[in-house]
């Protein structure tokens, strides 16, 4: 299962879904409203661009931990919360993935 | 994955209730989540102080709503079924009242059907109610041909306009509808009032329809729209 797991780490960047309730987000809003969160995970080896060899590089040297991936963001949601007021969020959910 | 996250959490499980599923619903789909989401944040945006919101715009939003997402996630927002407060509460709420519904004063019925006259789809959209869910004693669902679809949309299809009607209250026993007017100051016109305002809080045809909806006892669920 070690080797399942290495080749799930290295699936290609990409969009994915999980449906959360309101209050599972995080964001301070109690409402059993389901919304479905859309994210980007994945490597991005399919695209090395020098500037990704060197930051492997910098990596490697520990001047920096993380690389990003860039998205664009989906439309805004609406919910109910639990207290009858309505929200809307903007920028919850991605739209699109790149390796950038 | 999804489904088995959602599906194994208690605390949505014990809560849910048919509104919320019809949100759930509409959340998932990309169109109608977009259009929800459209008329949530312009009915509840505050303008001022002194004006809570654009009622014009609101209108709008929701008229664009219901004109666009199909009646399978309209119908089930309007008209889910209901066991608790919360839920009744819930789908009280789905048209954003304090901003679509709700005002300061209650105008004359007759004075609201005469502003709804004067604007040509209105008014059409009035005469498809009339049509539409005029109580008969003719058929067994008090409804014209039997047909619950044909009430149901042209109640959706006053939304958004100056007729927009709504439940009066969260009640899980009993579902009163009325659009925000009342018959006080009718002088002579008091019967014909009570008459237009009685199409909407005592109609057999809708509480029917509505009812049938709710309880899946409705043959035709999905309808063209």
């Amino acid at each position: 299962s070690r080797r399942k797991r290495a080749r799930a780490r290295h699936k290609p960047c990409e969009l994915r879904e999980l449906e959360v309730s309101v209050s599972e987000l995080g964001l301070g809003y109690e409402s059993d409203e389901t919304v479905l969160f859309r994210y980007c995970s994945g490597t991005c080896e399919a695209a090395v661009r020098s500037y990704d060899l060197s930051l492997k590089s910098m990596r490697s040297r520990r001047k920096i931990r993380k690389e990003q991936i860039r998205v664009a963001y989906d439309d805004d949601v609406s919910f109910l919360d639990a207290y009858n007021r309505y929200y809307t969020v903007n920028e919850l959910s991605a739209k699109e993935c790149g390796c950038v | 994955l999804a489904s088995i996250f959602s599906g194994m959490d208690p605390a949505t499980t014990s809560k849910s209730n048919h509104c919320l599923d019809a949100a759930k619903a509409c959340n998932l789909n990309d169109n109608c989540k977009r259009l929800r989401s459209g008329y949530i944040s312009t009915c509840s945006r505050e303008l001022s102080a002194t004006e809570p919101c654009s009622r014009r715009k609101c209108h709008k939003a929701l008229r664009q709503f219901f004109d666009r997402v199909p009646g399978e996630f309209t119908f089930r927002l309007l008209f889910c079924s209901c066991k608790n407060a919360a839920c009744a509460e819930r789908r009280r709420q789905t048209i954003v009242p304090s901003c679509s519904y709700e005002d300061k004063e209650k105008p004359n019925c007759l004075d609201l059907r005469g502003a709804c006259r004067a604007d040509h789809l209105c008014r059409s959209r009035l005469a498809d109610f009339h049509a539409n869910c005029q109580a008969t004693f003719q058929s067994l669902t008090s409804c014209p041909g039997d047909n619950f679809q044909a009430c149901l949309g042209s109640y959706a299809g006053l939304i958004g306009f100056d007729i927009t009607p709504n439940y009066v209250d969260a009640s899980t026993t009993s579902i009163t509808i009325s659009p925000w007017c009342s018959c006080k100051g009718s002088g002579n016109m008091e019967e014909e009032c009570e008459k237009f305002l009685r199409d909407f809080t005592e109609n057999p045809c809708l509480r029917n329809a509505i009812q049938a909806f709710g309880n899946g006892t409705d043959v035709n669920l999905s309808p063209k729209n």
